[in-house]
């Protein structure tokens, strides 16, 4: 109780001084007509990979968007939130170049999809060598709530944010399944042995937490894992998420139904986690990364949430497990779908939509 | 006509609340299966608030959106009822669980598959919410006989 007291005085304290920026920044268009930009994936500071939901992998090179989407990109289904939808360099990209896509992929027949997850290398205007990794389970009938977000842990294992597919929310709390789950697998597509539910008979293999709803950004800072999800109407979360934690959705949450309707009226229960932030009314939080660069000293060692409502970016300062600050910047763009840090300390940034566009946030 | 306006508002009002009991009971339902301490007052509670936010703070006000299908429900089944003869009591509670009905089955049409009233999710859910028509329309329809014969 006590614990939630706190969480609530701080999201108040926090929302209150939840304030516009006043560092000097300008704006750079790095390309612009892209059809639904969602993930990106920053080689360098002038070559950037990123993906548009229609299912386009597309690459700017040298600073300049190649016109050219790259070639060999698998099947995925455009439709709703699904997509071609996250990427990610595999640690030694620089080495081997080997990339992971995440995409809803159409079953046989097309009347249901799942998500998926492939590796492949990336070579000039193509990728190759690609092999599926992970495809959750089961698949569904909807077109949303994918999750499809990804982040290295320090050992080299891959976390996979798998959403709870709108329509089966309350699978998230159960094991058998891969609704509402952050998976962890090898990078190729092994189960590591020490995964929390490994050798469970009951639950599948792959989960390393659960009780998540549709979890859009995932990050690792010094081997702890941040995890922001959308909630329903209000009750958007920012996690630290931790091995076999149960995270409480549906079960417990700060959020309604799109109905009105109470999906649960509880906010916490012994054995499921409270978030370090919660957003009542809803923010749509997408995309995050965390902010090491000096470009922007001020903002150093931040965390940045990309937000589609009313669109803006979330600069969040935390100290331990508490959120200290919360700060909004680049409120003029719309909704922005991801952000990500390039290595000369600029912010990269894709706004939502048909007509989205990449944008690269320096200082004046 | 100020009494079967009447009746129609009260058939609707009926409608929606049937609904929102639904809606509150499967959601308390599975959170009581999974060990959520649910209680008498916790049901009430919900379900009073259920009546306001699903009508005042939803995406969609559920009972705008009953009454435009029980209106054209209801006036399809009027003028089948110029070629029929059935009781008007049947006719109006046939209308009454297919105006229902096609909301459950048509909305997710509308939002990529996605179920927006949850409790329609199941087909015990959608059989529920058609019996929940039923009886509305069939009120309506028994105060039409009822008005006729006096």
């Amino acid at each position: 109780m006590i614990k939630k007291i706190n969480i609530i005085l701080l999201s108040l304290i926090t929302s209150l001084f939840a304030f516009a920026n006043n560092t000097d920044y300008k704006y750079q268009t790095l390309a612009e007509n892209l059809s639904h930009p969602w993930g990106i994936a920053v080689i360098d500071k002038d070559n950037i990979l990123f993906t548009e939901l229609s299912g386009q992998l597309r690459i700017i090179e040298n600073g300049v968007l190649n016109p050219e989407p790259i070639k060999g990109i698998p099947e995925v289904l455009f439709a709703g939130q699904g997509g071609l939808s996250g990427i990610i360099l595999d640690p030694e990209f620089n080495s081997n170049k080997t990339i992971y896509l995440s995409f809803s992929s159409p079953d046989v027949g097309k009347k249901t999809n799942t998500l998926e997850v492939v590796r492949a290398k990336l070579s000039s205007g193509s990728i190759d060598q690609i092999e599926t990794i992970f495809k959750a389970s089961p698949s569904r009938r909807t077109a949303a709530h994918y999750g499809a977000k990804m982040a290295f842990l320090d050992d080299g294992t891959l976390l996979i944010t798998s959403g709870d597919g709108f329509n089966y929310r309350e699978s998230a709390q159960y094991l058998d399944n891969h609704y509402g789950k952050i998976i962890r697998i090898n990078s190729d597509g092994s189960i590591p042995s020490d995964n929390p539910f490994f050798g469970n008979k009951d639950a599948m293999p792959e989960i390393w937490s659960y009780g998540h709803r549709n979890q859009q950004g995932i990050v690792v800072v010094d081997g702890i894992v941040y995890e922001n999800e959308h909630g329903p109407m209000g009750g958007d979360e920012l996690n630290i998420a931790e091995p076999s934690k149960n995270y409480g959705w549906p079960a417990i949450t700060y959020g309604k139904d799109y109905s009105g309707a109470t999906i649960s009226p509880f906010t916490e229960k012994e054995g499921m986690e409270q978030p370090i932030k919660y957003w009542v009314p809803s923010i749509a939080p997408s995309g995050m990364t965390y902010y090491t660069g000096s470009l922007f000293p001020e903002w150093t060692n931040s965390l940045f949430i990309s937000a589609l409502v009313p669109g803006d970016v979330r600069r969040l300062e935390i100290s331990g497990n508490i959120v200290s600050k919360e700060e909004i910047l680049f409120n003029d763009l719309g909704r922005i779908r991801d952000v990500a840090s390039s290595p000369d300390g600029s912010i990269i940034l894709a706004t939502d939509g048909q007509n989205g566009k990449l944008i690269r946030v320096t200082n004046k | 006509m100020m009494v079967k306006s009447f009746n129609l508002v009260l058939s609707i009002l009926i409608a929606t609340s049937l609904v929102i009991l639904q809606e509150t009971l499967s959601n308390l339902f599975w959170l009581i299966s999974v060990g959520m301490p649910v209680s008498i007052g916790i049901f009430f509670l919900t379900y009073f608030e259920n009546l306001i936010s699903m009508n005042l703070s939803g995406a969609i006000p559920l009972i705008a959106l009953v009454a435009i299908g029980f209106l054209i429900a209801y006036s399809v089944a009027r003028i089948i009822l110029i070629w029929i003869r059935v009781s008007r009591s049947y006719a109006y509670a046939l209308a009454g669980a297919v105006a229902i009905l096609a909301i459950v089955l048509l909305m997710p049409l509308a939002f990529y598959n996605l179920d927006i009233l949850a409790g329609g999710r199941s087909t015990l859910g959608k059989s529920i919410l058609a019996l929940f028509g039923l009886i509305s329309g069939y009120f309506f329809g028994a105060s039409l006989d009822k008005q006729r014969a006096t």
